[in-house]
């Protein structure tokens, strides 16, 4: 980390160094360069990139003119207008005034900002590329033709082709939306505050304070998140270490010489892949319902019955996914199920590399089964899939569909202190925060919790980055 | 004399027993495996030939068998079945998202893998940052930006969803390119390659599994994705949705009654298409995913 900070650093003073340099010793056509960015381009003989980035200059400034510098005007108040609809008895039609909307406002405000940057950085950068053509000139030599040009895309440049697309989609539908998140988590954007009919404004910490434990005696906010962060954590851990290691026991089991056929095998486990998750899912909900298929199984053969003498049940059914206990156990049995075909296959491949001769020699010097796993074939399989474990963990805890298609319309909470948050026992911060926008409109405090498991996540991937690298270098 | 081979023979014997009984109990215990993993299948696919409109809760089998889930959900759509239509729409967006995606992955895994400039690590490390916000919080805002823009309910809103951000994925991609000799590259440029053509002629023919790796995972994303299509193609009308949202939506508490067999026929359906891929690419999975994770 302390690494890359540095090499940031000085690529900055590069940068702004040779910006810097351009603009003080460069001619009349690099300092107006900087205002008009084709200007540089025609002094210097380069009239097809002048057109070219003065088409792009003034998309900018169009954008700017038009909308961005009205919103950011409004930005330190999201808007003041309210919509109001009168009746025009000329017309015989309502008419609403020039009211303000205030997501619109934080989404221009937003991308104004970006494009403010870009354009910013962009001219240092035309008045830099100027003052170099200015050399270029001032020796006498000859400056590229545009043809050149594109050409150096395609060659020292490339990366600059491949990255240019890729790098603004992941702007538009990733970084923009992000900002905007974490911007509405410190406003009161909620279901009494809904753009267009009214406004909503910045309102600071408050959502983080509720959240907490804040906002008064009605907010059950704080209990339910330490309930369902408690939750998320436990699943996570359960639900990556029950399949990874499920997977790898199960590829030994059929890889191991003894076994028949083990391509067979492998087939009939994979057959659950070949049926798409949300089907599975979906499916398996019915057979696990209260009045389900497997519930009549169950009571036929008298493990309803046992179940209830023993007082694990108390209704004359096993409540697999309406119990907060019951179901958490039966999602974690079910996600086993859905997972270990998958990592069966990854470990299959992983342990095909392991060098057979290791094995051989650790058998020949007495070494059991037991201790071959602990001592060789695991510490392989961790070194291997250490990241990919962390990224599972990371990914389960996000494990948006198979919470959500369990348990959504099924699993209805008894807690009056979850409910009053909208919350249920099952829950995972990520479906949390989908039910709060989708069904209650509740934008801020989704936006506050997304902005917590995006905390608890890069904690948990740098902590254990930092195991995973510290680890390897005492191995080697 | 005697006596020791007669010993000798019945521990052989003993050893060969023992054996054939673990041998047994091995293949016993993977049965019950296997069954424990396709029972729900099997439900699935009884349950699609069902004479019964909902869900049998007394019997695993079916009392009556018949082709008429399959024949009504692929030849007389109604307002609430209109699988062929659901089938083509989820067929387009998954070839849209298929190609964007897939140019976007390599094209971001061959930049960092094989290009050198002054921002990469900032870059990289950038990208790893934005990955650990969840998708699904990201969806929220992207749903109201494609709402001012007036894409949501349509097949265009969703590819850019599927797609614009797909670049982020190019961790196991990159692993793989890191794999290609440097040698090999450096002999091209010296005979005069560019860039471009190094890109286009000696490592994407060279990356052939992760290149039908990242080709079949995009192309899946769509027939299995959830929680997007429901968020941007919900609201529409019902012709407009894809595979997942549809059959969802058979299964809500009014519909289910009628409709269950025909859901787990439409689920049948769209596995087909899925596991053919999956069989004739899993060579080039396993490869991709091995080779990625390996030496990445």
């Amino acid at each position: 980390m302390a690494k890359t900070a540095v090499r940031l650093d000085s690529g900055e003073k590069g940068f702004f160094g040779s910006f810097g340099e351009a603009f003080v010793k460069g001619d009349i056509f690099t300092k107006l360069s900087f205002v008009i960015w084709g200007l540089g381009y025609i002094g210097h003989g380069q009239l097809m990139k002048a057109l070219l980035v003065t088409f792009v200059q003034g998309l900018g400034l169009y954008f700017l003119a038009t909308s961005g510098i009205q919103s950011l005007m409004k930005f330190g108040t999201l808007g003041t207008v309210k919509m109001e609809s009168t009746f025009d008895f000329a017309t015989m039609k309502n008419v609403v005034n020039n009211y303000d909307n205030s997501f619109s406002i934080l989404l221009l405000s937003v991308v104004s900002i970006i494009v403010i940057v870009a354009m910013v950085a962009a001219g240092m950068m035309v008045v830099a590329s100027n003052y170099d053509l200015q050399k270029i000139r001032a020796q006498g030599k000859k400056t590229n033709t545009f043809l050149q040009d594109v050409n150096v895309y395609l060659n020292e440049k490339f990366y600059v082709t491949l990255l240019t697309l890729p790098v603004l989609g992941v702007v538009i539908f990733t970084i923009v939306p992000l900002f905007i998140l974490i911007a509405v988590a410190f406003t009161n954007y909620d279901q009494q505050h809904m753009p267009p009919s009214d406004l909503f404004t910045w309102v600071g910490f408050a959502n983080f304070l509720t959240l907490f434990g804040g906002g008064g005696l009605t907010a059950t906010f704080g209990y339910s998140f330490r309930k369902v962060l408690t939750w998320t954590l436990v699943w996570a851990f359960f639900a990556t270490f029950t399949t990874f290691f499920g997977g790898v026991l199960l590829a030994m089991f059929i890889n191991d010489k003894k076994t028949k056929l083990p391509k067979l095998w492998r087939t009939l486990f994979m057959v659950s892949i070949a049926v798409p998750q949300f089907v599975t899912l979906l499916l398996v909900r019915n057979f696990f319902s209260d009045t389900g298929i497997f519930n009549t199984m169950m009571a036929n053969c008298g493990v309803t019955g046992l179940l209830r003498n023993m007082g694990l049940i108390h209704t004359t059914y096993i409540p697999f996914l309406t119990d907060p206990g019951w179901a958490k156990f039966t999602i974690i049995m079910i996600n086993i199920w859905i997972g270990v075909p998958y990592q069966m296959l990854i470990a299959t491949g992983v342990l095909m590399n392991i060098p057979a001769d290791m094995l051989e020699a650790a058998k020949i010097d007495g070494a059991n089964p037991v201790q071959m796993f602990f001592r060789i074939t695991l510490p392989y399989l961790l070194n291997v899939q250490g990241p990919a474990l962390v990224t599972d963990f990371v990914k389960n805890i996000n494990n948006f569909n198979v919470i959500y298609l369990l348990t959504q319309d099924v699993f209805a909470t008894h807690d009056q202190a979850l409910a009053a948050s909208n919350a249920k026992e099952v829950d995972l911060l990520v479906t949390w925060l989908f039910r709060l926008t989708q069904e209650y409109y509740n934008y801020k405090m989704a936006a506050v919790i997304g902005i917590m498991v995006f905390i608890v996540c890069a904690v948990f991937t740098v902590v254990s980055f930092r195991f995973i690298n510290k680890r390897e270098a005492t191995f080697s | 004399m005697t006596a020791t081979n007669a010993t000798v023979e019945k521990q052989l014997q003993q050893g060969r027993t023992k054996k054939l009984v673990g041998s047994l109990f091995r293949h016993l215990f993977l049965a019950v495996l296997a069954v424990i993993w396709l029972v729900p299948i099997a439900w699935l696919v009884l349950t699609s030939f069902s004479t019964d409109k909902g869900i049998n809760f007394k019997n695993f089998v079916p009392e009556g068998f018949t082709l008429w889930n399959y024949t009504n959900i692929l030849f007389s759509s109604d307002t609430v079945t209109q699988f062929p239509r659901w089938f083509m729409n989820t067929f387009v967006v998954a070839c849209f998202n298929c190609v964007i995606s897939t140019c976007f992955v390599l094209m971001v895994a061959y930049a960092f893998s094989c290009c050198r400039f002054k921002s990469r690590s900032l870059l990289q490390n950038l990208s790893v940052t934005v990955n650990l916000f969840p998708g699904v919080l990201a969806m929220i805002a992207v749903y109201f930006v494609l709402k001012n823009l007036n894409l949501t309910n349509s097949h265009a809103g969703l590819i850019m969803v599927y797609a614009g951000s797909s670049g982020l994925g190019y961790l196991i991609c990159k692993g793989f390119f890191d794999t290609v000799p440097v040698a090999l590259r450096e002999a091209a440029k010296l005979d005069g390659a560019s860039e471009a053509r190094i890109f286009f002629q000696i490592v994407i023919p060279m990356s052939r599994p992760i290149l039908v790796y990242t080709i079949i995972n995009s192309f899946m994303m769509p027939w299995t994705d959830f929680v997007m299509a429901k968020m941007i193609l919900n609201s529409g009308l019902s012709e407009n949705w894809t595979v997942s949202i549809g059959l969802y939506n058979m299964l809500g508490k009014a519909l289910i009654n009628n409709y269950f067999s025909r859901f787990c026929a439409g689920g049948v359906l769209v596995s087909i298409p899925i596991s053919i891929l999956f069989v004739i690419m899993q060579k080039f999975y396993v490869e991709g995913i091995t080779a990625g994770a390996a030496k990445g």
